[in-house]
């Protein structure tokens, strides 16, 4: 079906400029997640019913929809369970191509998603085929912590 | 069709609370109804959200905040749209025997955006943006209006605006204001979230009744004191309910002013033409939480009203806001671009009494057959 | 799905689906609605609900632009309401109308799902603000990447590959050159898809879905207003809502992230509700995934086979007209053409006009029954949706 007629005015635009700013509340249990990463520590909170250790830590499960109740510090070693490579430039993040990718930490239920640094990434196929195998890697805290998920980062145990 | 009952409602109206994200507001309200109701998240069939993103401040919003309102692996839906469209829709639901119980909720965090600016990205951008347009500013074209056309309004507005309490010292709090809007008049922004369980097994309330109407978007186009939409919606809600407005003893009116309230009164049947700020002034029938000052934020806003209503039934509230065994209650809900959406909910006070362990039972039903 | 009524989609009317509309929106919508109606042989006189469905509104630059086009549709003086669901607004919008019918609330819907993205410069960064602002903006993640995630995981699994993909693409793109309405239309071949440009590895260009503004509106109604026109009633539908952590749901027991457990869910109760064992036994599915493995994850919750079997299925050229099973996105799919707050309609709408045998040069011949699928947030809403001729 075609557009409706327009005639013979050209067609005009208005250039606009959308910026809102947000401060969010991260509450309570993500407070203390990330003094937990400035302490060095990962941390995850259990569900009292299913059982499940929470990364990061939550106020309460969703699947069983109550509020979660111990704190329990996760290893910082773990497995890669999916990755990808990101090539979009953000203004604020570090210049691609970057690593990102969910890390199923000893001790923990659910995978938790940060960059992986150290990647040789000349030959993307080839990094992706490494990475495919689900390497173990390790946290690795930042010297100044902002309180943000990007005060640690995790490497590879073995280089790629 | 099978009936349609409200089982327990919450709301929560708070302000920067910083021990508690956006999700855990959501979580704790949501809780709080389903416990009210005597159920949990496992019972539930059905879900219906009513969220806006630029609230919010996430694209997506129900992708990161559904999971606090008890929607894992549930049929779950969501509005950009007020609460009480969420609540018709829900009711819906129930009523065609498709879900047998379901959750409605709403939410709105003032604290965490620009509410201004926001709303101002509401309007037109060829045409009203350019001309600051915000929510309140509308508000301010209604109010001159009615100081123009009718004399109760100039006359009982301090008082009906005293009748609101005190109001906090926070200036984020207040709007900028649009004249001839005075600071008692305008919205008291809030964190707040509402939510509502609706079942078709029998309990204290009943929806008896639901309509809803959509007026023009261009505000050239509108009647502005005159609220076609809410006029036609409360005129559905309460023929398919069976009640005339002089029966309706609870009213809980969404308006984002006092101005606002005192029209939506008129459009509602509850005052004649020009007489809804008299009305206001005079008692305490209208929203007697405190209404827009109790605490605003869209689009949560219809949603708690038919929360406050269901709670003033469950009280035996009546017609002045105090014990006097009100059985009919009339809530209405407002869409974003100045109430171009309108919803209206009559509820009925079924002759239900709680057991002893507190659970709710019905005794005899007002009408045996629901609608 | 349960209630007295039953209901058909009885009209459907889209505009093509293009990088840049030059229309204002209510222009479009009042267009693609006429059109509807006049497919359906009913007059605006004869709607009572007029539902709009639009996601996100930071890509239009306008905060609820629903209020400003659903007047187009009709919605003046009528019931009406927007739905937001991200990727299944579409067919959320369908299936709130569908609620209302049921409920005894009128007698026929308007729903009109839109898209306009070619308003905003900066659509990486919105797709950005969908995620977790307090665990995961921060890392960057974007619908692409996001996707990403799962395709790699996809690989690990079941084996699957680029070129196993870049044939579904293939397919895709070939089915839309019938479909005038789709905004590609070259017949990309799995070679150029394979040397297209990388977006978040595994992901190329040519494996996800174009950048796409349109407006999709359908009307529904009781079955018995059709009369004797053809009619392509609701057999079945479901919709499933999953937690939004990919996390949490890696490794998960129920299901794992890439099993697509809520898909599986909802296909189970409408299939079930339509007497059907597998969507294999329908004549054409429009698969609702905005790239080729994101439609591969989608075979075994539809039951087309088991998970690890998908690559040997994608190597049998399944889903090809003329290859003895269910023609798979006739239309070309959303990696031909996805606007994304219309998109899950335009599957719904596609399969009506399949089983109403409208579907002019992409008919599938005989096409009697047909399922249609949805995915919004982060593979998080599913829906299944089945049609079959009155």
């Amino acid at each position: 079906m075609d557009e409706p007629a327009g005639g013979s005015v050209p067609p005009l635009t208005i250039d606009g400029h959308w910026a809102f700013d947000y401060q969010y509340f991260a509450g309570a249990a993500a407070s203390r997640f990330f003094a937990g990463l400035a302490a060095r520590r990962i941390m995850g909170s259990r569900c009292p019913q299913c059982a499940r250790v929470l990364v990061p830590a939550r106020a309460f499960c969703d699947a069983c929809f109550v509020e979660t109740t111990d704190w329990v510090q996760v290893s910082p070693h773990g497995t890669l369970e999916t990755f990808t490579i990101l090539t979009t430039s953000f203004p604020g993040l570090p210049e691609p191509p970057l690593v990102v990718g969910y890390v199923a930490l000893e001790g923990a239920s659910t995978a938790v998603l940060n960059f992986v640094d150290g990647i040789d990434l000349t030959d993307p196929d080839a990094a992706g085929a490494r990475l495919l195998q689900r390497p173990r890697v390790t946290a690795r805290f930042r010297d100044s912590c902002q309180g943000r998920i990007t005060d640690f980062v995790f490497t590879l145990d073995e280089p790629a | 069709m099978r009936p349609v009952y409200l089982h327990g409602s919450a709301v929560s109206s708070t302000w920067r609370g910083a021990s508690r994200s956006l999700t855990d507001l959501i979580f704790d309200c949501v809780s709080s109804a389903l416990r009210q109701a005597g159920v949990t998240a496992a019972d539930l069939g059905a879900v219906v959200l009513a969220a806006h993103d630029l609230v919010d401040g996430r694209g997506l919003t129900s992708m990161v905040t559904a999971p606090a309102a008890a929607t894992y692996l549930k049929d779950e839906t969501r509005l950009g749209d007020d609460g009480a469209l969420a609540f018709v829709l829900g009711d819906a639901r129930v009523r065609s025997g498709s879900v047998g119980t379901c959750l409605v909720a709403a939410w709105g965090r003032a604290s965490e955006g620009p509410v201004d600016e926001i709303a101002h990205a509401l309007f037109d951008p060829f045409t009203a943006r350019p001309l600051a347009l915000t929510e309140i500013a509308v508000s301010g074209l209604r109010a001159a209006r009615c100081l123009g056309d009718y004399p109760g309004y100039g006359r009982w507005r301090d008082e009906a605006a005293a009748r609101r309490g005190p109001r906090p010292a926070d200036p984020a709090r207040t709007p900028a204001t649009a004249w001839p809007l005075r600071g008692g008049e305008l919205p008291v922004w809030a964190d707040l979230v509402a939510a509502a369980v609706l079942s078709s097994s029998p309990g204290q309330v009943r929806v008896a009744g639901v309509g809803m109407s959509t007026e023009p978007y261009d505000l050239g186009d509108r009647d502005l004191t005159g609220l076609p939409a809410l006029r036609a919606a409360s005129a559905q809600a309460l023929t398919a309910a069976g009640v005339d407005a002089a029966e309706v003893d609870v009213l809980e009116l969404d308006g984002l002013t006092l101005f606002d309230e005192a029209l939506a009164a008129e459009a509602v049947g509850a005052a004649a033409r020009g007489e809804g700020m008299t009305i206001l002034a005079s008692g305490d029938r209208v929203n007697p939480d405190g209404g827009y000052a109790a605490g605003y934020c869209a689009p949560a806003m219809g949603l708690v009203r038919i929360a406050r209503a269901a709670s003033r039934l469950r009280d035996g509230q009546g017609r002045d806001g105090q014990g006097r065994d009100g059985r009919v209650a009339l809530a209405t809900g407002s869409s974003v671009v100045a109430a171009q959406v309108q919803a209206a909910v009559v509820l009925e006070r079924t002759h239900a009494t709680q057991d002893a362990d507190g659970r709710q039972t019905t005794q005899d039903m007002q009408d045996a057959e629901g609608a | 799905m349960t209630g007295p009524a039953e209901l058909a989609i009885i009209g459907v009317g889209q505009t093509p689906s293009r990088r840049r509309h030059e229309g204002s929106t209510p222009e479009l919508v009042h267009a693609a609605v006429g059109e509807a109606l006049r497919h359906s042989g009913l007059g605006m006189a004869d709607i009572d609900l007029v539902i709009g469905g639009f996601a996100p509104d930071a890509l239009a630059g306008e905060n609820c632009p629903d209020k400003r086009f659903l007047p187009a549709a009709g919605a003046v003086g009528k019931w009406s309401m927007r739905v937001n669901t991200g990727g299944t607004t579409g067919i959320a919008a369908a299936y709130a109308a569908m609620d209302l019918l049921e409920a005894g609330h009128g007698d026929a819907a308007v729903v009109v799902g839109v898209e306009r993205m070619a308003q905003a410069r900066s659509v990486p960064a919105v797709f950005n603000s969908i995620f977790d602002p307090i665990y995961e903006r921060d890392t960057g993640l974007s619908t692409v990447s996001m996707a990403a995630l799962r395709a790699s995981r996809m690989m690990q699994r079941w084996g699957y590959t680029a070129e196993l993909w870049a044939r579904v693409a293939e397919r895709n793109f070939k089915h839309a050159t019938s479909n005038p309405l789709a905004q590609i239309r070259t017949a990309y071949t799995a070679a150029e898809v394979l040397t297209s440009r990388m977006l978040a590895w595994p992901i190329r260009q040519l494996d996800a879905c174009p950048i796409s503004e349109g407006v999709c509106a359908v009307v529904i109604a009781r079955t018995a207003a059709a009369g004797s026109r053809p009619a392509a009633v609701v057999r079945g539908r479901a919709t499933v809502t999953d937690t939004y952590n990919m996390g949490d749901r890696i490794g998960r027991r129920e299901g794992d992230l890439v099993e697509l457990l809520t898909l599986r869910l909802a296909a189970e109760r409408a299939l079930g509700q339509a007497g059907l064992g597998s969507a294999a036994g329908a004549d054409v599915v429009e698969i609702h995934a905005p790239f080729d493995h994101a439609e591969t994850m989608a075979y075994a919750p539809l039951r087309f086979c088991a998970a690890a079997e998908g690559p040997a299925l994608v190597a049998t050229g399944f889903g090809q007209r003329d290859g003895g099973g269910p023609v798979l996105n006739p239309s070309g799919g959303p990696q031909a053409a996805n606007p994304v707050g219309a998109t899950a309609l335009i599957r719904l709408a596609e399969c009506a006009l399949q089983v109403m045998g409208d579907a002019g040069q992409r008919q599938v011949p005989g096409a009697a029954t047909a399922v249609a699928t949805g995915q919004g947030g982060s593979t998080q809403f599913s829906t299944c949706t089945v049609l079959s001729r009155n």
